[in-house]
């Protein structure tokens, strides 16, 4: 894996604040937006508050339609809120004063990557680096060092709109990198791209966070969060369904789940007897079942812990005749499932 | 400040370099217009006539020759049985039939008739020939005999040489030349912004929307510019204009273009549709084209049409064009008013295009 060995752009603008320390590199304050006119108005995110941590991956989940997108055009400045705020390393995004300073201070990477399909990779490079006033004795350098790190360079003065999905996908992340920004925003950043190409964004993903940097993505494969994202939020309808780390939300909505198949010794009471009891153990969260082949069941017990593994099967045991027993961890999508009612691809 | 705007321009160069077809129909659609008007012009001074002759004596060859010098007909002299068969066929407008005792009636002093057939399907060539036919009776005997014509108009003019259509109507095609391919280089990088989602890196960038729009403008200005001067090429060396006053021709032609690049960036944003704006851009320039005082002074014009022209910067550019090249005075105004006017232009679709950059920040969300 290429990893990310760039010289930090010295901004030559004395005006330009540094940027701020501490812990929160984005905070969002009961923020809402709103679509269309009076009496027709739809809600896209409403009364949203969130802190992402200083070098954090921050990953917004949520199924397509779900405010994720107008979430971080609010946060990248691209749309005004209608109520509420938004800060980045403690300046507000809409104010006056601060608005190009903040702008400075991030990449953003649209779902669409917004790049210009007429013209080259490099003049797309360099068209950014002069929106961004990267300094002009160091603009060479950089769009050469970023497009060998995202292996583009020997496509450089190919047009864009001859580039496949996942060599357009990373050299969108390549510009949001070229004015080298403290906040990295990528909206679906491995939409439509394929195994290699993914494999390369998260690697080039990881090695930000390495070097500090903080990122918020937006995603609606619960793999890529688990893989990245140091803290996630499920947000639905707009609003916030739950936040916090991976691990955290499984272990809140049940670590593991036991899967049985089981045979009842007498149907169909027995089978009643079991769920009941499953359903009182300490630290089971939830108990499904699911009518199998010839008479049998497949149960599946969600629990925080576990210990409390052996007590399930010994339970179960009592009332009926298992077949097999898997135990596996709770995955993000069965979370969202549960929170949401409904996939994250729906 | 200067990179960001500069960066701009080149960036809209570039892009705009790979449509050629834009850059193509920025001469062609001003040229296609010179041409139509062109074949209209001269259709319409050359309307086909036989002339049918009883008597060829001196005084009715005298009177076809004043035909030919009335410069509306395209002559032929046939027999009755040919012009009556052409005029059913319709490809004559009348027949003049010159009767036989036509030199005796006229050096008798006598009333003689001559028919003229016409073919009043239409009324402007109906119109023209009644009036040249007049015209042709009086110069026939100012010239076959003086004494009869005592009053002769004894003109004065207020330039050097008369001035033919074409040449008159080539400042107009210029300024079509500015405002087609101000209003496509412009428009067209505003839309290809919003069709390609590409507004997003612009809006997200820690620029000020100012500087973006004024690359945007440079960018359209320094694209359309060749565009511009190969029409004037066209004027110069083909219909055979040459400029009177270089700085003003350069000076107007210039500002006209920024007008008109300006116009373009406002439509452009707020249409966000190259197919829509393609549409504006061939609909506007004929019915402004014709309101903006196209065929002669606009004091000329009814003053309805002079109230329209007022309202259209086309017109002042019009009249800024006359002057540069020909030193004609067309409008009602100071030259300098009609170079602030066309300013004041300027700046309002400068100001539109900023508000309705600013208005289109929910619609880049949705890009």
């Amino acid at each position: 894996m290429t990893t990310l060995e760039m010289p930090p752009v010295r901004h030559a603008e004395p005006g330009l604040p540094p940027p701020a320390t501490g812990p929160a590199a984005i905070e969002l304050h009961d923020l809402t937006r709103t679509f269309g006119r009076r009496g027709k108005q739809i809600t896209a995110v409403g009364g949203l508050s969130l802190t992402v941590g200083s070098g954090q991956v921050f990953g917004l989940l949520g199924p397509n339609g779900s405010g994720k997108t107008t979430t971080i055009n609010m946060i990248s400045g691209l749309i005004p809120p209608t109520s509420g705020t938004v800060t980045i390393l403690g300046m507000p995004v809409e104010a006056r004063r601060t608005r190009r300073a903040v702008r400075q201070l991030v990449g953003t990477v649209p779902q669409e990557t917004a790049l210009y399909n007429e013209l080259t990779a490099r003049a797309n490079m360099a068209f950014h680096a002069d929106l961004y006033r990267v300094p002009r004795q160091q603009k060479a350098e950089r769009i050469a060092a970023l497009l060998q790190l995202v292996s583009l360079a020997d496509r450089a003065e190919s047009r864009v709109g001859t580039f496949s999905g996942g060599m357009r996908r990373r050299l969108a992340i390549a510009r949001a990198l070229l004015h080298d920004p403290e906040v990295i925003i990528l909206d679906e950043p491995t939409l439509g791209v394929d195994v290699h190409a993914r494999a390369a964004i998260w690697g080039y993903i990881r090695d930000l966070r390495d070097r500090g940097k903080t990122i918020l993505l937006t995603t609606n494969q619960l793999e890529e969060a688990q893989e990245l994202c140091d803290e996630v939020a499920i947000i639905d309808h707009g609003q916030l369904a739950a936040s916090g780390t991976p691990a955290t939300l499984r272990r809140s909505y049940g670590a593991t789940i036991v899967s049985l198949h089981v045979q009842p010794i007498a149907a169909p009471r027995t089978l009643d007897y079991a769920l009941e009891e499953l359903r009182q153990l300490g630290g089971v969260t939830n108990v499904s079942i699911e009518p199998a082949a010839d008479a049998s069941h497949r149960l599946a017990v969600t629990t925080q812990e576990h210990a409390e593994i052996a007590d399930i099967i010994a339970v179960t045991d009592h009332w009926c005749v298992i077949a097999d027993v898997a135990v596996r961890d709770t995955s993000l999508d069965e979370v969202f499932l549960r929170l949401t009612g409904r996939g994250l691809r729906d | 400040m200067l990179r960001v705007i500069w960066g701009c321009a080149v960036k809209d160069i570039r892009s705009a370099l790979t449509e050629r077809s834009t850059l193509v129909q920025s001469v062609t659609l001003p040229v296609n217009y010179l041409i139509m008007m062109s074949l209209f012009v001269l259709a319409g001074s050359h309307a086909p006539t036989a002339v049918v002759m009883y008597d060829h004596g001196p005084y009715a060859r005298q009177f076809v020759t004043a035909m030919r010098q009335a410069h509306s007909f395209r002559l032929e002299v046939t027999t009755a049985a040919a012009a009556r068969q052409q005029l059913r066929a319709g490809t004559l407008v009348a027949v003049v039939t010159i009767p036989a005792g036509f030199d005796r009636a006229v050096a008798r002093h006598r009333p003689m008739a001559v028919p003229v057939e016409i073919n009043n399907l239409n009324q402007d060539l109906t119109d023209d020939a009644h009036r040249a036919m007049r015209l042709v009776v009086t110069q026939f005997y100012a010239h076959a005999d003086p004494g009869l014509v005592s009053i002769v108009a004894s003109e004065g003019d207020a330039y050097a040489h008369d001035t033919g259509y074409i040449p008159f109507l080539a400042m107009s095609i210029i300024v079509i030349a500015l405002m087609v391919s101000g209003l496509l280089q412009a428009g067209n990088a505003a839309s290809r912004d919003w069709e390609n989602a590409t507004i997003k890196e612009l809006l997200l960038a820690p620029a000020r929307p100012w500087q973006i729009l004024a690359g945007r403008m440079l960018g359209a200005l320094l694209v359309a510019l060749p565009a511009a001067v190969v029409v004037l090429g066209v004027v110069v060396f083909v219909v055979g204009d040459h400029p009177a006053r270089l700085a003003l021709t350069g000076g107007a032609s210039v500002l006209t273009l920024a007008v008109f690049v300006a116009a373009g960036t406002a439509l452009g944003t707020a249409l966000k549709d190259r197919s829509a704006l393609a549409i504006l851009t061939r609909a506007l320039p004929v019915p402004l084209f014709f309101l903006s005082g196209v065929f002669g002074p606009i004091g000329f014009q009814t003053g309805v049409v002079q109230g329209i022209a007022a309202t259209l910067p086309i017109h002042y550019a019009i009249v800024l064009e006359q002057l540069g090249f020909k030193e004609f005075v067309t409008g009602t105004l100071a030259p300098a008013a009609d170079a602030l006017i066309l300013a004041g232009y300027l700046l309002t679709f400068i100001c539109l295009s900023g508000i309705a950059l600013r208005l289109s920040r929910p619609a880049a969300a949705r890009a």
